[in-house]
């Protein structure tokens, strides 16, 4: 009684959480047994627990030599080892009827009891027996209803503790040898947890963005779907370079391949060139501080690099020195696109306005045009130089005449097209190659629609919809393809046959996170993408075809082979 | 030929053999029981041929090496013959509450007197005709087990002897999972023996009404 009541702890050790009252071992053990019938059906004197006051009171376990005193004895004193008729089939039985585990509920003496539904009394501490008038039960545990301890169910779950100390040891022993279980048995279960089961993380979040991007004809699940019937088209990239820093900005163009083979790549502040043959990498320059670039692009002949600047500066670079040339400055805000025709540099700003520049005059600022009244962040001459495409925040593509200067001085140049069919921002502008007058745009996020333009009579052509926003286009010079790249939600390089529209591959999650840029390398061959996750992939999507091969072979060679070697890293 | 002589050798190369005979046909029996019991989506299984018929194992790495990682201390225990009984207790994922447990007894066989001529080996196509028919047999229980629609996961019970050589930081011991009385269900299901161990299997459910 002077004990603080305790659950007592079974085995000798402490265990976090004592929910069933019965050794789980036993339990196990008990289940593993076949049921057997009581040999004799005394009714309930066959059950070795149930015990008269008389041997309760009489045997008390107070001084047993191995009990050592610890407030945990657990078994009843009136041990069936007392009785003289008891034996271990009795045992089995009813512990087989309080086995809260696994054991099935006949019909009989059993079926009366309920094991579940009554708490666990642990069993009295030795001090604490008396006859059975006492309040023993007091100084249990709070929840512990008091009871009598002459009781059917608890008596024998006192029982069924196989406390080596506390009870017999020739009791535990028939019991341990009954039930076939050893005394000193543990439950032991992995420290982890096992692995939650692995769902396809990618399709499911694919699946929960999908309404905000249902686009229809989106394919729910496919994965990077490479081949055609006629063609393969490999799902790697050729190679893969780290652009660390560089921008996730959807506005800005990073990536410029030149005709020399040398692609120009800007990392936040700083542009660096990659030349394909060699591999090199080379820094260029920086921005001016606290200014940031946000585009490059390179002249017709290679020569000239041009940067436009996030406060709005067009900076002109000479590849050959890697010295700055010089500094155009005007725009009020960042050009986030620039366009070369010949000597004219024409770069897209932040409010709207489109400036032409004559890198060869000190005045450099020839020609303004205004149509857009968002940002502009696509803008493409075409080859010959006659029209310029312009595509803008506004959903808008212009398309202008590319005649400069001839206009007097104050007239501002209206489009010769104005577009408004895309409902979103469009930043993917590229003239068809083979057919000049063919102009494809593509839109953002809430549009993800590729419309094709004749530019001679300003009429819309074809309209492919695609599963997530365009950001970059590019025609193959050699094939009747386009390639799109794609941000939310698929991440994807997609190329299409023209003008078929038809889908010829389509490469899902080529970074990850959106498809950024991309730039055709001068062979046609191979198409870089950039994406924010700091990668520039590679990916030989079109073979130059054989005819050609003659002509191209020693520059496609060069190109080739320079794109296989070169390290691997643009510091 | 003298069985005293050769008995030894025959047994110690059993023991070992019959252990990992064991260990594998849990890792299979596992695995089954958790594509049936669809405790991990369907498609992260892949067959293969074992015991002679297709048997599915997951192909998830995590799941893969967590397994082995019991296993391995499993198969020490059984060459020391300290684990008794392996339980995989499937329980809902938000309830916390069993819902099935397949409980492996296993048993060492005993050994016949020395006097008479050693036990017949068994045939290992014996043994594993017998494992054949209990992987089978698991996959039929599908037939009557209760299904299962919320999320579950599952967890090792291993009932080891006090003994036992237990690495600390890795086992540790909990409550067995167990399924009420008034709702559990139970099935035995057949058993397979080696010349050194009986495995014998069983299925507790839980069962309402």
């Amino acid at each position: 009684m002077s004990y603080a009541p305790k659950t007592p702890a079974r085995h000798q050790r402490s265990r976090s959480e004592a929910k069933t009252p019965l050794t789980p071992s036993l339990i196990t053990g008990l289940n593993s047994f076949s049921l057997a019938t009581p040999a004799k059906s005394r009714g309930d004197t066959t059950n070795p627990f149930i015990s008269s006051s008389k041997h309760m009171s009489s045997s008390r376990p107070v001084g047993r030599p191995v009990s050592s005193g610890r407030p945990k004895s657990c078994s009843r004193p009136s041990s069936p080892a007392k009785r003289p008729s008891s034996g271990g089939i009795n045992v089995t039985h009813t512990l087989q009827r309080q086995a809260s585990a696994g054991v099935i509920r006949k019909g009989g003496i059993e079926s009366r009891m309920d094991v579940v539904t009554r708490d666990y009394v642990p069993p009295p501490k030795p001090e604490v027996r008396r006859s059975k008038s006492q309040p023993s039960r007091d100084t249990r545990d709070r929840f512990i209803t008091t009871r009598d301890t002459t009781e059917d169910l608890t008596a024998k779950l006192d029982f069924l503790t196989l406390n080596p100390q506390g009870a017999s040891p020739g009791h535990t022993a028939r019991l341990a040898a009954a039930t076939g279980v050893s005394l000193n048995s543990r439950v032991l279960s992995y420290h982890e947890p096992p692995p939650s089961a692995s769902s396809d993380l990618l399709s499911e979040q694919r699946e929960l963005v999908r309404p905000l991007y249902a686009r229809p004809g989106s394919l729910p699940t496919s994965t990077s779907s490479s081949s055609n019937k006629s063609r393969k088209i490999s799902s790697q990239p050729e190679r893969v370079l780290d652009a660390p820093g560089i921008l996730d900005d959807f506005y800005l163009n990073l990536l410029s391949w030149s005709s020399l083979n040398v692609l120009a790549v800007a990392l936040e502040g700083s542009t660096y060139m990659w030349k394909a043959e060699s591999g090199d990498v080379v820094h260029l320059g920086d921005a001016p501080e606290g200014s940031y670039v946000s585009s490059v692009d390179f002249s017709n002949d290679g020569q000239f690099l041009g940067v436009g600047i996030g406060s709005g500066e067009v900076e002109l670079w000479d590849l050959e020195t890697q010295t700055k040339l010089r500094t155009m400055t005007g725009h009020s805000t960042q050009v986030a696109c620039l366009s070369w025709n010949k000597h004219i540099l024409s770069s897209g700003c932040g409010d709207g306005s489109i400036w032409h520049h004559d890198v060869r005059l000190a005045r450099h600022k020839v020609g303004e045009l205004t149509g857009h009244q968002g940002e502009v962040c696509g803008l493409k001459w075409r080859e010959d130089g006659e029209l310029l495409a312009s595509g803008g925040n506004d959903n808008v593509v212009n398309v202008w005449d590319g005649r400069i200067g001839d206009v007097a001085p104050g007239t501002r140049g209206t489009a010769r097209w104005t577009k408004r069919n895309h409902t979103a921002a469009v930043k993917a502008i590229a003239w068809c190659p083979w057919q000049p007058s063919l102009l494809a745009s593509g839109g953002g996020t809430n549009d993800a629609t590729v419309h094709i333009w004749n530019t001679t009579t300003g009429a819309r052509l074809h309209s492919l919809v695609t599963p997530s926003q365009i950001t970059s286009l590019q025609w193959s010079p050699h094939k009747k393809e386009f390639l799109t790249t794609h941000g939310y939600p698929t991440n994807a390089v997609m190329i299409h046959a023209y003008p078929s529209l038809e889908r010829v591959a389509e490469i899902r999650d080529a970074h990850d996170s959106r498809v950024l840029w991309s730039a055709i390398g001068p062979g046609g061959d191979v198409v870089v993408t950039g994406a924010g996750d700091e990668n520039l992939k590679f990916w030989r999507v079109w073979d130059v075809p054989k005819e050609r091969k003659s002509k191209a072979k020693e520059f496609k060679e060069g190109g080739r082979g320079s794109t296989k070697s070169g390290i691997l890293a643009i510091r | 030929m003298p069985p005293t002589k050769q008995a030894p050798t025959r047994q110690a190369i059993t023991l070992k053999g019959s252990t990992n005979l064991v260990t594998e046909f849990f890792k299979y029996a596992a695995n089954t029981i958790l594509f049936q019991r669809g405790v991990y989506p369907a498609d992260d299984f892949h067959m293969v041929k074992k015991y002679g018929q297709t048997v599915l194992v997951t192909q998830d790495l995590a799941l893969e090496n967590y397994l082995e990682k019991i296993l391995k201390q499993v198969n020490k225990w059984l060459l020391t013959g300290s684990v008794t009984q392996l339980v995989l207790a499937i329980i809902s994922k938000d309830s916390r509450v069993t819902m099935e447990r397949w409980v492996f007894d296993v048993n060492l066989v005993k050994q016949p007197t020395e006097s008479a001529e050693p036990a017949p080996i068994k045939p290992e196509t014996e043994i594993q005709a017998e494992i054949r028919n209990i992987l089978k047999q698991i996959v039929s229980t599908v037939t009557f087990l209760p299904v299962i629609d919320e999320p579950t996961v599952f967890n090792i019970l291993a009932y080891t002897s006090e003994s036992a050589d237990v690495p600390a930081d890795e086992w540790v011991d909990t409550d067995p999972l167990a399924i009420e009385a008034s709702k559990s269900q139970q099935v035995k299901l057949r058993s397979f023996s080696t010349d050194v161990h009986r495995i014998e299997a069983m299925v507790a459910y839980r069962y309402e009404g």
